[in-house]
């Protein structure tokens, strides 16, 4: 993503659209459901327009919009409603086997491990910038990443450190 | 490796173009809202409902927010106007607009004898949407119109496998109503952080429900503080603050709500720092007292992970929401989903 696009004053619209990716696929790595996603989704653009917040730098937009996600996501799963839902089936439809397992297996670790693993290999951000953005100790980070790894450690390469 | 694997799987989904569509008109309809006021909004309203429809969604430019009130406009919106009445309560689905893979229904409650129906009325998880085929579907507050008394509410239903909604039949029913809650909206809580005592009898209890970032998967027994009067400082009618004190090195902060008078009073905590940055609570759990009894107590407990040696840096706010008007019955309406001529 390159964040010299978006202008400093940019609208809702532009802001949704710029980040649309990234907040729903954390939201979708959290729940591993697109329909839980989707409402997280929903819920963390309208709290941004509904804040307002004052941002500093895009940076600062980015890691907000990212802890929102977060935290919608926990929300979401604690909420009284969610809790006597059941859950839509879905079926999701993968490209090949390995990524189906893959998915599934992502499902079995905790949500905190989730949420580590996507903002490393997929955002590309350092444990030092997800212990920030997340206000978590860099220890935490590094804990739960390594945790996670074993736990996927089927997927994994032997030769990746942190 | 482990990362093209992981990105593979994410490049394979994508989220819905109509979703992000319905989220931008939703926030332009907001931002419209604030700004504006009286007849203005339904101008409004209706130029974002035209931004996402695929000839007019560049820009709303004067000519599109002048086309968004003419009759050819209001071709997206198909008039349903089928009403159902119990408890001097009338529930009427307005209509619906069927764009994309997504129909959005406007339903409307108004209070034909009282005042049950306001601004804060919610419909709680007693509604239901049912539908014969798959979909995702949620029912939103939109608004509450003082002068008609009537509070208005968008359900979204997004189907998933390119099924055509067109005369197919929808069923709204709602067999609660909740008004008149109070919103404690973002309130401080004046409690000194600094002065919070280490706890040194708690107790061991079994979570019926809990979570958060950091929630302990692997077990469900948790130490906690020991219930005591309610807490003066706190401000929130129908929930009462028990307890607050360090355990093991964490701030643990306790709430209670009596079931039977509660009904869906809920809420949290939060800190902020100097630099007014928020912290959540770490985790929560929950227990309960007396259950399966009138005298049901449920226990809250927010579990924030700042040091001792810091937490005079921080102050303690919340949100809540209490009280209310339950009113039950049996309110369903039925109606076709047809597209606009």
């Amino acid at each position: 993503m390159d964040e010299q696009t978006l202008p400093a004053d940019a609208g809702s619209e532009q802001v949704i659209r710029y980040y649309a990716d990234l907040v729903w696929h954390l939201a979708f790595a959290r729940t591993g459901s697109r329909n839980d996603a989707d409402d997280i989704f929903q819920e963390v653009f309208l709290r941004y327009v509904r804040k307002k917040p004052h941002f500093h730098s895009e940076e600062h937009r980015k890691a907000w919009l990212i802890r929102v996600t977060v935290n919608c996501a926990k929300s979401f799963h604690e909420s009284a409603r969610m809790r006597k839902m059941q859950p839509l089936q879905e079926n999701l439809v993968w490209e090949d086997p390995e990524t189906h397992s893959l998915h599934d297996e992502l499902q079995r670790l905790p949500p905190r491990y989730r949420d580590v693993i996507h903002l490393f290999y997929y955002e590309g951000f350092s444990t030092d910038e997800i212990a920030d953005i997340l206000h978590r100790k860099n220890s935490t980070v590094r804990t739960q990443l390594t945790r996670a790894r074993a736990m996927l450690r089927a997927f994994m390469e032997e030769d990746e450190n942190v | 490796m482990f990362k093209e694997r992981y990105q593979k799987l994410h490049n394979s989904i994508v989220p819905d173009e109509t979703m992000i569509s319905n989220v931008i008109r939703r926030a332009q309809q907001y931002e419209c809202k604030r700004r504006l006021s009286g007849w203005q909004r339904g101008l409004c309203a209706a130029a974002a409902i035209i931004c996402v429809m695929p000839l007019a969604a560049a820009s709303s430019t004067g000519y599109q927010v002048m086309y968004a009130v003419s009759p050819q406009a209001t071709q997206f919106f198909t008039p349903v106007q089928r009403a159902d009445e119990d408890q001097g309560i009338r529930m009427e689905v307005e209509s619906a607009s069927v764009h994309g893979n997504t129909v959005e229904v406007y339903v409307s409650f108004q209070d034909l004898e009282g005042s049950r129906i306001d601004g804060t009325t919610d419909l709680y998880d007693s509604y239901s949407i049912g539908r014969p085929f798959s979909s995702a579907g949620g029912c939103f507050f939109d608004s509450f119109d003082e002068e008609t008394g009537k509070a208005r509410f968008l359900i979204s239903i997004t189907e998933w496998e390119n099924q055509k909604f067109t005369g197919k039949k929808v069923t709204f029913s709602v067999r609660e109503i909740l008004s008149g809650k109070k919103i404690y909206d973002h309130i401080d809580i004046p409690i000194e952080l600094s002065a919070v005592p280490d706890v040194e009898k708690t107790q061991q209890v079994y979570a019926c429900c809990g979570g958060g970032l950091d929630y302990p998967q692997d077990r469900n027994d948790f130490r906690s503080l020991v219930p005591g009067r309610a807490m003066k400082e706190f401000p929130v009618e129908g929930i009462d603050l028990t307890g607050i004190g360090y355990i093991d090195g964490s701030l643990h902060l306790q709430t209670a709500v009596c079931y039977r008078n509660g009904m869906d009073n809920h809420g949290y905590f939060y800190l902020t720092d100097k630099a007014g940055n928020i912290i959540h609570s770490n985790y929560t759990f929950g227990f309960r007292e007396n259950e399966e009894t009138e005298n049901r107590i449920d226990y809250n407990n927010y579990i924030f992970d700042i040091p001792r040696d810091e937490i005079g840096q921080y102050t303690l706010h919340g949100w809540f929401s209490s009280g209310g008007t339950l009113t039950k019955g049996d309110w369903r309406v039925t109606f076709p989903i047809e597209q606009a001529p």
